[in-house]
């Protein structure tokens, strides 16, 4: 199984705009990501993409 | 200067909220888990597998100016090192402190290590004496 896997998105440059929603374990409750949130709280965001749920990370 | 860890999968917060109350090792998780069932996000970072809907394990460091950082992707069998991301992550933070005179070698771990001051001309094959110097 070979993947082209090329992000169109550049190092250095601005990310677009993105909302998720979001399962919180510290409240018990679902959420929203938002960059735009995380821009205006002037925040770092660490992505971090997996395969699938009930399996290792 | 704060950050958050957003992790991301295929699956949907549903799914999300049971694995993280099932699984022992995911007990005393902080982290919010996103969910990007169609994968639209996945593809606009690249990590989407059209052939079967999973994404492949890619980390990505956006700063607090929405601009991307850094990237690191891997195949399914490969688990990520979170002391790597930590030093990436440091070494951005320390960077931009900085103001881009200083840049953090492959060495660097964290505030303290040698870096290189104001890269330039005169470095150039004089990467090692730079090192060795203070």
């Amino acid at each position: 199984m070979a993947e082209t896997m090329t992000t169109g998105l550049k190092l250095g440059q601005r990310v677009p705009d993105f909302e998720l929603v979001t399962y919180e374990p510290s409240k018990g409750d679902f959420g929203k990501f938002s960059l735009k949130d995380q821009i205006a709280s002037k925040r770092w965001t660490i992505l971090f993409f997996y395969p699938a749920d009930f399996t290792f990370v | 200067m704060g950050a958050d860890i957003i992790t991301v999968s295929t699956d949907t917060q549903f799914t999300h909220l049971a694995w993280q109350r099932s699984e022992k090792e995911l007990a005393n998780v902080k982290y919010s888990m996103a969910a990007d069932p169609t994968g639209a996000v996945s593809r606009m970072f690249g990590v989407y597998n059209e052939e079967n809907g999973l994404d492949l394990r890619g980390t990505f460091l956006i700063s607090p100016e929405g601009k991307l950082m850094g990237m690191e992707m891997n195949f399914y069998n490969l688990g990520r090192n979170i002391d790597e991301l930590m030093r990436k992550f440091k070494a951005n933070i320390y960077m931009m402190k900085k103001g881009g005179n200083e840049v953090c070698p492959s060495k660097w771990k964290d505030e303290g290590d040698k870096t290189l001051v104001n890269p330039g001309a005169k470095m150039v094959g004089r990467v090692h004496e730079a090192l060795q110097g203070s």
